[in-house]
């Protein structure tokens, strides 16, 4: 599984921080929803010794913009079902709501709901592919994502163009009627 | 592969500026884009109309206007400033929706096309319903230059046609993937049976397809294929580790991979102070296309601006032609009429010759939507071939590898180009296929993207997530085909009787599916897909068997083909009406068959010649 140590230390140093470094009010979230949004989106893009993570890039207030103004219901319905299950769960498996629960318990959480991420079945498995797939479009669409994650060098103008030259692989064409 | 990083390394060289949030326009402030164009003169007679204003009404506008002859360029669509629509270097954080279109527009999902039968945005709740390449990236500045399928419905069998009613039409948008056909296309029919050979041969367009790469640019790579003819070309673009991987694998196989052969000028052009040269910003291929300092051909700045500055051109956009014209004593056509798209006006204008490249199907609508007593199954359609023998190419197998030894490596530019490789067709030519005649090419692209499409397969999350989607987001190598569509008469379009467009025209219904041909030679694309990979050491991640949607090539071709006889085909070999001399359709409806290689220079090379001959004739008092 993809959890590790430094994961579970870094969503214990978050709890800590959570509450006065929030922002404006949300456009569609509630104050609550908006901070489980940036917390489990925060635990699949974490903050790490490369790079900040999707809490920093301001995943969720992008999220929640292009929610409020979405022409259809059924996204809105979709994340604030999610969000409610994921409560719900929290609340079943571990007797707290998610952001009450220890970091060791958000992590066995998560770990839970992503386990058929391919072929999600349960509705908390659906919503976890939902949430993993918005967290990684606004994420890797941020500065952050494409500068400081990926250290993407494109979208430059160029003298010469990048890469290898093809006459440097000769090719044999045969002879054909 | 250490020439790979360093050819890379020195090539990450910014020229303007360190800054990589670079937004200055210096670099084309000597562009002057648009001129103004001069009133139609609804008195005079015109030397030509011509009805749409692509590649091939372009084209026909350049050619005539250089012949000295007034030229009347009427487009459907609106006149966009598409330099500033594309913005093609903004980031997607400084786009307020990274990119996308605002929430009431709608792009068509690849299902919606398959579970429902057109007219697709027919009963849509969206206020703004567009094709389904809105569906790419950054579809946020596309939204202006593709329809609204509200306002263009079309009925009939499953095809998902996409179109831009704009100024410069699909060139503002193409692929810019530029092949030229040869004989193995030409003459197909006689090589294996099917169908008619062209009324043309290579001898006859290759020069040509010279005035074409000289006057508009193309970049590619020399190879001496004999069914994929080499060109006058620019400085080729490069290949990343991946390609020069596969280049090598598909060499002990006889196949070739080339740099993709591009309609962009990489040198510039020193005839046309519209366009810059291309500077691999890559944003062409990041999203659905366009290039905003038209390095990459487009029509406004490739053929028509110029064409502008002759004196001999009047451009007319939203102009709905909707009528070809007939002089009911001489039998010739004698103009058009069209309908205002903003006022709603209908106009006549008058002309010696008329010349349609409205696109394959639209050309074809018009025809037969230009009924008269004298020609009572439309104009130019005493054959009834008009809207018959319509091909393109079919899409969808393709496949996805991993060049495991490029995992965890550092960060190059392998995007910074305005395409990447195509594999030429080796089917049917040193082989012969038991089940299939014809054959298929592949499109493909590989390395380092500015959004790492790895991130939405990769499982799990967490630090060991982020470091995956680094580590081999620049690692993949996937190529797609497409493969030539026989024309067959009962493939065909024709026109609606009940249903028509937000201006009143009726539009168009489509008989038309893919045949057996078609499908097993698709069987036979994810065959050889897995077999080049696998002989390159590329490992194997996805095949991709599932055919795409008529229509999904955006390369329909031949619904008024050329052909030596009268009964059987449209035009002849200059593009001209068997029926009405002074009738031209300049466009693909023209191609006898689909090849399996791009369309638009061929469309740009044949509509040149056709354009010089009439030119010619009318010199002559012939037409």
């Amino acid at each position: 599984m993809d959890t590790t140590r430094r994961d579970l230390i870094r969503i214990a140093a978050a709890a800590v921080a959570v509450g006065p470094l929030r922002a404006a009010t949300p456009k569609f979230f509630t104050p609550h929803e908006f901070q489980l949004v940036e917390e489990l989106t925060d635990i699949i893009i974490p903050t790490d010794d490369h790079s900040p993570g999707a809490k920093v890039a301001k995943v969720t207030t992008f999220l929640d913009g292009r929610l409020a103004e979405d022409f259809e219901d059924e996204p809105r319905k979709v994340w604030r079902d999610g969000l409610r299950l994921v409560d719900q769960l929290s609340q079943e498996w571990h007797g707290k709501p998610f952001l009450e629960s220890t970091p060791e318990q958000r992590m066995g959480f998560m770990e839970r709901i992503s386990k058929n991420e391919m072929h999600p079945e349960k509705p908390e498995e659906i919503f976890f592919r939902e949430i993993k797939l918005q967290a990684a479009r606004i994420y890797y669409t941020s500065s952050i994502g494409i500068h400081e994650d990926l250290n993407y060098k494109g979208n430059v103008m160029l003298k010469e163009f990048a890469g290898i030259d093809a006459s440097t692989v000769p090719v044999h064409v045969p002879d054909v009627k | 592969m250490e020439g790979c990083d360093a050819a890379a390394s020195g090539a990450t060289d910014n020229i303007f500026s360190k800054d990589r949030r670079f937004k200055d326009t210096v670099y084309w402030a000597n562009m002057q884009y648009p001129t103004s164009s001069p009133e139609v003169d609804f008195k005079t007679t015109y030397d030509a109309i011509v009805v749409g204003s692509g590649a091939a009404g372009g084209m026909a506008a350049h050619v005539l206007t250089t012949h000295g002859m007034k030229v009347l360029l009427l487009e459907a669509g609106k006149k966009l400033d598409v330099t500033a629509e594309l913005k093609s270097m903004e980031w997607p954080y400084d786009h307020p929706r990274r990119g996308e279109m605002p929430p009431t527009y709608h792009a068509l999902a690849q299902n919606e096309y398959t579970i429902r039968n057109p007219p697709y945005a027919a009963g849509s709740k969206f206020p703004h319903v567009e094709s389904y390449i809105q569906g790419w990236s950054g579809p946020d500045y596309s939204k202006n230059l593709v329809v609204d399928e509200k306002d263009h419905p079309y009925t009939g069998t499953k095809y998902a046609w996409v179109r831009a009613r704009v100024v410069g039409g699909k060139t503002n948008l193409w692929g810019r993937l530029a092949l030229r056909l040869s004989d193995y296309d030409f003459k197909a029919g006689s090589r294996d049976g099917f169908g008619m050979d062209w009324p043309i041969s290579y001898a006859d367009i290759e020069p040509y397809y010279d005035k074409v790469d000289l006057y508009l640019g193309i970049s590619g790579h020399k190879e001496n294929i004999p069914w994929l003819p080499d060109g006058k070309f620019q400085r080729p673009i490069r290949l990343t580790t991946a390609e020069i991987k596969l280049r090598e694998g598909l060499g002990k196989m006889d196949r070739v991979l080339t740099p993709y052969r591009a309609g962009v000028t990489t040198d510039g052009l020193k005839h046309n102070k519209y366009r810059s040269r291309c500077y691999g910003r890559g944003a062409c291929d990041r999203r659905a296309g366009g290039c905003d300092i038209h390095a990459a051909f487009d029509s406004p700045t490739g053929l028509i601006q110029p064409a502008m500055d002759t004196g001999n051109l009047t451009l007319r956009p939203n102009s709905i032609v909707y009528e070809v014209t007939v002089d009911k004593t001489t039998g010739k056509a004698s103009g058009v009429s069209f309908i205002d798209a903003e006022t709603g006006k209908t106009y006549q204008v008058k002309s010696k010759a008329v010349l349609l490249g409205a696109s394959t199907l639209e050309s074809a609508r018009l025809m037969m939507l230009s009924k008269s007593s004298l020609y009572p199954n439309g104009i130019g359609n005493t054959s009834g071939h008009v809207g018959h023998n319509f091909c393109e190419h079919i899409m969808g197998p393709g496949i996805t590898g991993l060049v495991k030894e490029l995992v965890g490596k550092p960060r190059t530019i392998d995007d910074g180009r305005p395409g990447s490789f195509y594999v030429a067709r080796f089917r049917n030519i040193y082989d012969k296929q038991s089940d299939f005649i014809r054959g298929y090419g592949f499109e493909g692209s590989s390395g380092t993207t500015m959004f790492p499409d790895n991130a939405l397969s990769t499982k799990g999350f967490g630090v060991s997530y982020k470091k995956a989607v680094r580590d081999y987001a620049g690692a993949y190598i996937s190529m797609g085909a497409f493969g030539e569509v026989l024309p067959r008469y009962e493939n065909y379009v024709t026109i609606d009787p009940k249903v028509k467009d937000r201006w009143g025209v009726p539009v168009l219904q489509f008989q038309y599916q893919f045949g057996d041909n078609e499908k097993k030679m698709a069987a036979d694309m994810a065959v050889t897909a897995k077999e080049m990979f696998e002989a390159s050491g590329i490992e194997v991640v996805d095949v991709q068997r599932e055919i795409l949607t008529e229509g999904w090539s955006i390369h329909e071709l031949g619904t008024s083909r050329m052909g030596n006889d009268p009964k059987t085909s449209v035009l002849n070999q200059f593009q001209q009406s068997h029926d009405v001399p002074n009738l031209l359709v300049v466009d693909g409806s023209s191609h006898v068959s689909a090849s399996c290689q791009n369309p638009t220079w061929t469309i740009m090379a044949l509509c040149w010649r056709s354009c010089d001959h009439l030119a010619d004739e009318m010199k002559k008092g012939n037409v």
